[in-house]
């Protein structure tokens, strides 16, 4: 069994020993894991084993009771959320967390606000034309279709200009045109140096997109390593599809 | 860098031109009687629409703003009294001090609760003041406390005139055309999304509670002077807050104009209710009856009938009040 930390020398992300319990639930019971600069790190579970929860550690959004988060080489764990962006941590939600009463333009540049306002107009014009958002730039973020909102809710992560995006499931149900659309955007920034942390339950997703795939189960990193590797993991399998009887 | 207003803001920044120059006319075309109840609308205008900075526009509902109004009015009569004796036009920034520092004070811890716990302590805060301003001698105590009187309607018309305008100004300027309201709206949406985007929550919820108290404090001054004799009640009552909030319910939240519009409209209908049947209990059973029906079939207020999109400010608030809203926690 491989640890969560192989495979990133230089992490732009390190997560070591983190607990995080809620009554008797133990979403994070000792995680360990690793993001290296420029990755695409998959990250993997069944319903519940607390993937969106590291998520919230991560991101500052929820406190964790114990352990060690290093983001760019910087302590962050127990840190507030919004210093944590401000040191280019961006992150979408399982359920799209938009501003549901502003207009997807005003979306955009809230995400802008803070920290990257110089350039923000021009840059939400070219996120909405990245994204293929233009035709409803002035609708309000509550009247767009569910896979828009996705859309629109990783374009808010692409305007905070961050260096690690975490994305929640964010294609998720959406049409494949959407998907492929996100997919196009993931490889661009790639390019351009961000690194990503993505859980999705899709396996083509995951085999097409990600470098590394993070295995987490009853919150903690049973393995990680290459897709192939992972998918001939026997604890993997039994993680997903249950031991036989 | 203030965003670029758009032909719709241009031509609502033409009608704000228009009213300013029909109410600049207004003294020399109506007599005393009307023009103290223009100078009361206008009073009522700016107070909603201070109301609605934190109210509306960040989606905390404030059930403590006469506790500003009444600090405001109560450093202007302290300080115009003996032995300061102070022009009234010195005691004004020195109740926007005062004021300021106890927004600050109380704000810093209470912005932390959410929903009805927010709501709670700022009713309580109002309800301490009323029994400090009761129970000590500087401020005259449940007898209240005198100005020199000062018999200028025009002055006090001008003056809660100019005080309206300035706040409805400055509330385009910030929460409309600035990103400092992207940031405001952003946390009554999606509080845990808007900290996410590397926005201070706390900060900015403060700033627009600081804001907020400072000019109600503004308008409690004018209005100390005005009136020439205050007492807690008058000035800290908990019926003050009431009718800033049934103003906004009932103009349009988190909008621009709706408090001046539900600040006119309601206030010109109590002093109507008053001049014709004289019996101002009746005003409170139609603030019941306006809060009711606005809350069932008017949840967008009068504005929203002219609005070009659908506003549901009063949904995040609801919920936010109930404890449901995103991130609702105490």
């Amino acid at each position: 069994m491989s640890g969560g930390m192989q495979s990133a020398a230089d992490p732009i992300l390190s997560v070591r020993g983190l607990f995080k319990h809620f009554g008797g639930i133990k979403a994070a019971n000792g995680v360990e894991l690793a993001v290296g600069r420029h990755e695409i790190a998959g990250l993997i579970g069944p319903n519940g084993c607390g993937k969106s929860t590291l998520f919230s550690l991560v991101s500052g959004t929820v406190m964790p009771d114990k352990g060690e988060i290093r983001f760019d080489g910087r302590a962050v764990a127990g840190m507030s959320a919004h210093r944590i962006a401000r040191l280019g941590l961006a992150r979408t939600f399982q359920i799209p967390a938009l501003f549901d009463n502003m207009t997807v333009t005003e979306n955009l540049l809230a995400a802008a606000a803070e920290g990257h306002w110089q350039g923000a107009h021009e840059r939400a014009a070219e996120t909405l034309t990245l994204l293929k958002l233009e035709h409803v730039a002035d609708n309000r973020a509550s009247d767009l279709s569910g896979g828009q909102q996705k859309l629109l809710e990783f374009g808010r992560a692409v305007m905070r200009q961050a260096s690690l995006i975490l994305l929640d499931e964010v294609t998720a149900g959406v049409h494949p045109s959407i998907r492929k659309i996100i997919l196009e955007a993931i490889a661009r920034l790639r390019k351009q140096g961000v690194s990503f942390l993505v859980i999705e339950h899709d396996m083509e997703m995951v085999r097409n997109v990600c470098d590394r795939i993070i295995v987490m189960d009853s919150g903690r990193v049973v393995t990680s390593g290459a897709f192939e590797d992972i998918v001939r993991n026997s604890e993997v399998m039994q993680t997903y599809l249950g031991r036989p009887q | 860098m203030a965003l670029l207003p758009t032909n719709r803001q241009w031509r609502g920044l033409v009608l704000f031109a228009i009213i300013i120059v029909v109410l600049g006319v207004l003294p020399w075309t109506v007599n005393n009687y009307w023009l103290r109840i223009a100078t009361g609308a206008l009073m009522w205008a700016g107070l909603a629409c201070s109301w609605n900075m934190l109210g509306g526009y960040a989606g905390y509902i404030n059930f403590g703003q006469s506790a500003f109004f009444g600090l405001g009015a109560y450093v202007t009569a302290f300080l115009m009294d003996d032995p300061f004796g102070l022009p009234f036009s010195a005691t004004i920034p020195a109740g926007m001090v005062v004021t300021a520092l106890c927004a600050v004070i109380i704000g810093a811890p209470t912005l932390r609760l959410r929903g009805a716990y927010f709501a709670i302590a700022t009713w309580a805060f109002a309800e301490v003041l009323i029994q400090f301003a009761s129970a000590v001698d500087f401020t005259g105590g449940i007898g209240g406390i005198g100005l020199p009187p000062y018999l200028n309607e025009r002055f006090f018309y001008f003056a809660m005139f100019g005080t309206a305008a300035l706040t409805y100004f400055l509330t385009w300027a910030l929460f409309e055309r600035s990103r400092f309201g992207l940031k405001v709206k952003a946390l009554r949406d999606h509080e845990p999304a808007a900290e996410a985007m590397g926005i201070n929550t706390a900060m900015v919820k403060l700033q627009t509670f600081v804001l907020s108290a400072v000019t109600a404090s503004v308008f409690g001054a004018i209005f100390a002077y005005w009136v020439t004799f205050i007492n807690p009640k008058s000035v800290f009552g908990g019926d003050i807050t009431d009718q800033m909030v049934v103003m906004v319910l009932l103009g349009g939240l988190g909008t621009l104009w709706g408090p001046a519009i539900g600040g006119v409209v309601l206030f010109v209908v109590n002093r109507l209710i008053w001049m014709y049947w004289g019996d101002t209990a009746f005003y409170i059973a139609i603030l019941g009856t306006a809060i009711v029906l606005v809350v069932l079939f008017l949840p967008n207020g009068i504005a929203g009938l002219f609005a070009r999109r659908k506003n549901d400010a009063l949904d995040k608030v609801l919920d936010k009040l109930a404890g449901s809203g995103e991130g609702g926690h105490p």
